[in-house]
């Protein structure tokens, strides 16, 4: 991983008596895009208003670059909320001015980098209109467009793409690599796993207040565990149930998937199964984020 | 380490609170409340002004009447129009060299009346009645010819016995002189108060209907990844709270514009002072209230629920007026009558008026009237600071830690106690 912008250190929230998070831990490089997924009331939320300060922890911290955060430093984040938050009667630009001097622009640096975001978005035509005159997807690139006004070090955005359409949805994620590859870090969550996967460098998946697993796509896998496909039509019935070595996880007409246990010898597998007969797929499966989620959650309900 | 064009480190405290309260103070004065609110406001007192110059004018315009007297009857004329003044009219004469045209001017409305025939015999000639006032001139003015012709008969100068009684006069002993201006003092008093209250209510509105409004569409939660909510509290009630001074002045200065020329109101030297006082205890007043309102305002998290929340300081603030009522009545009666302001009132008056709540609503009409003393509005002012001190501290804790809470009201003791 790259050097460290952003940590969560161990975040502990309660509301009551609901635990919102504990041992909430995570960290963001410079130049890196995270994706931060699982599912609704998991604690994305409450982490990201913890980064922010806008939410004060019970426990744990937040630093920035080594250093307990300051709030000069979160003034160098770019923060789109879950429930995006505009003036619905004010003008776009007006908008967007006022929130770059908020983060400590001058009015004229503000007025430029407005302008030329609008126009990156698309939207130079609708800078002097009322936010609440603008499509919902007109109104998320603003808001995408006020949390990028101040050219800021690190993007925490929560659900960036909740109802987006599909151009927007790559106006938004090209947006996003090309700030990431100026080397801004970036956070965000979502829903959309194959997205998240496409897009992002690492991945954390959150459940209950905690993060359950963490890292590259690839290393996501690797944890799940080894697993194959294997497809020997002239095998026995029920000879996959018994393989040495192997836990058979699925079957899929004369294909199954077997998941390796640690140290077992793939090679040996493939020449037991050659015995059976003809072998028409023998490959290590790749699961998609999606299906790694699925397994994490059903794995972590079990424990 | 980063792309980032500059430090984001420019925002002190005072440039934060600047930027926000700018924004609000230029959303309020391109809103509709303060430029339809502004616009009516004028309308009104344009049109009250113009109704005094027409209505009252018309009634209190000296009534003229226009006298005809022939040559022989000349000598009355002179004594005719110098009465005029004492009676409150006015005597136009004319010269009627023709009787018969003369007659037909009376006829035909011309002219009120026609007086011929030698002085000491005379003659009125009236259309259909003659107006009881112009006959009691008349008859003084012939009696008065009567008299002078007796006096010279009697060997004796008339002008100079006349002088004589014009030289005899009494000594006036006032026993209970009324104050210069004690009448509109207290009205320009009662004018103030007025719209402090009222400005109060509006402006005070306008606060807790923008703490909701940034609440409810979750503004708040951009603006306080930046701002300290104290920061944006107390920007939101200056820019507010400047807007309001500004449509007050506005309001204020139309008004003196247009009843100084027309002498609607006879406005006194201190009304000046009265004024500057109103100016003070406004800006006083909206700050201690609207740091109270916007605190109340965030413990809801919609629109609708602002009044419901916001009621107690609503039915203070009308106590407030009420009690000015009760106040400020008797001062004018008083004043009217010459006599002294019950007791009870003054005390009840004096008290309240030292209330910090009270004070913004009740001292302005103190100061106006000239009936408070200078410690009294000098310890107004303190105890209202004071006040005002103690709100801020508890408006910025419950604030901070209720402007994110969304959902159910937040119980006030909840919203103090918990830290964040």
């Amino acid at each position: 991983m790259p050097d460290r912008l952003l940590e969560v250190d161990h975040l502990a929230k309660r509301y009551g008596n609901v635990v919102a998070l504990q041992e909430m831990s995570l960290e963001v490089g410079v130049g890196e895009l995270f994706g931060f997924v699982g599912p609704n009331g998991a604690g994305k939320t409450t982490t990201m208003r913890i980064i922010l300060g806008v939410l004060a922890a019970d426990s744990g911290g937040i630093r920035w670059a080594g250093e307990p955060i300051s709030f000069a430093d979160r003034r160098r984040i770019g923060y789109m909320p879950e429930e995006r938050g505009l003036y619905p009667s004010m003008g776009v630009t007006e908008q967007l001015v006022y929130l770059g001097e908020l983060h400590g622009m001058r009015g004229r640096e503000a007025r430029a980098a407005a302008t030329e975001w609008l126009e990156r978005l698309g939207l130079t035509e609708r800078g002097g209109e009322q936010l609440q005159k603008l499509s919902h997807g007109n109104q998320q690139r603003v808001q995408l467009a006020a949390a990028l006004i101040h050219s800021p070090a690190a993007l925490v955005l929560d659900e960036p793409f909740a109802g987006l359409d599909p151009v927007a949805v790559d106006v938004m994620s090209g947006v996003l690599r090309e700030r990431a590859s100026t080397g801004i870090s970036v956070l965000f969550s979502s829903h959309q796993l194959e997205l998240v996967e496409s897009l992002c460098d690492r991945v954390g998946i959150v459940r209950a207040g905690r993060m359950i697993a963490c890292g590259t796509v690839d290393e996501l896998r690797r944890s799940a565990g080894d697993r194959v496909w294997l497809d020997a039509p002239a095998a026995p019935p029920g000879w996959a149930d018994r393989l040495p070595g192997t836990t058979l996880v699925r079957t899929d007409g004369s294909r199954v998937l077997l998941e390796l246990v640690p140290g077992c010898d793939e090679q040996a597998l493939l020449r037991a199964a050659l015995q059976t007969g003809p072998v028409r797929e023998f490959r290590r499966d790749m699961p998609a984020l999606s299906e790694l989620f699925r397994q994490v959650m059903t794995e972590e309900a079990a424990a | 380490m980063n792309g980032s064009a500059f430090s984001g480190g420019g925002l002190n405290p005072a440039r934060a609170v600047y930027l926000v309260a700018r924004r609000e103070f230029m959303t309020r004065v391109r809103g509709k409340v303060f430029v339809v609110g502004t616009l009516i406001a004028v309308a009104l007192l344009g049109l009250y002004a113009v109704l005094q110059i027409t209505v009252f004018d018309n009634l209190n315009t000296t009534t003229t009447f226009h006298v005809g007297f022939t040559a022989q009857a000349q000598p009355l004329a002179a004594p005719a129009k110098a009465a005029g003044p004492i009676l409150g009219v006015e005597v136009m004469v004319t010269q009627a060299s023709d009787q018969a045209a003369a007659e037909s001017q009376v006829r035909s409305g011309t002219l009120d009346a026609l007086v011929t025939g030698a002085p000491s015999t005379p003659q009125v000639v009236v259309k259909s009645q003659l107006d009881p006032t112009l006959s009691s001139l008349l008859t003084g003015v012939v009696r008065q010819e009567a008299l002078d012709a007796e006096l010279s008969r009697a060997g004796l100068n008339p002008a100079a016995v006349q002088a004589q009684a014009n030289r005899a006069s009494f000594r006036l002993d006032v026993l209970q002189p009324l104050k210069p201006n004690a009448v509109e003092q207290p009205i320009v008093g009662a004018i103030l108060a007025f719209l402090l209250y009222l400005f109060l209510s509006v402006y005070g509105a306008v606060i807790a209907q923008g703490v909701v409004a940034e609440k409810a569409s979750r503004v708040v939660e951009v603006l306080l990844s930046t701002l300290r909510p104290g920061q944006l509290l107390l920007g939101k009630v200056l820019g507010i709270g400047l807007a309001g001074l500004v449509q007050f002045g506005i309001i204020v200065g139309c008004g003196l514009a247009f009843t100084l020329p027309t002498h609607v109101l006879a406005l006194p030297g201190a009304a000046i002072g009265s004024v500057l006082g109103g100016v003070v205890w406004f800006v006083l007043g909206f700050v201690l209230y609207a740091l109270m309102l916007a605190t109340s305002a965030a413990l809801v998290s919609r629109v609708e629920e602002v009044s419901a929340a916001t009621i107690p300081i609503s039915m203070v603030m009308v106590v407030a007026w009420l009690l000015a009522y009760v106040v400020f009545i008797p001062q004018i009666d008083a004043a009217q009558t010459g006599t002294a302001v019950p007791p009870g009132v003054e005390n009840l008056g004096t008290v309240a008026s030292l209330i910090p709540l009270f004070s913004p609503v009740l001292m302005p009409i103190r100061i106006a009237a000239g009936d408070a003393p200078l410690w009294q509005g000098a310890m107004a002012i303190v105890l209202t600071l004071l006040s005002i001190a103690a709100v801020a501290w508890l408006a910025a804790r419950v604030y901070a830690n209720s402007v994110l809470r969304f959902g159910a009201r937040i119980k006030l003791s909840r919203a103090l106690r918990q830290a964040h």
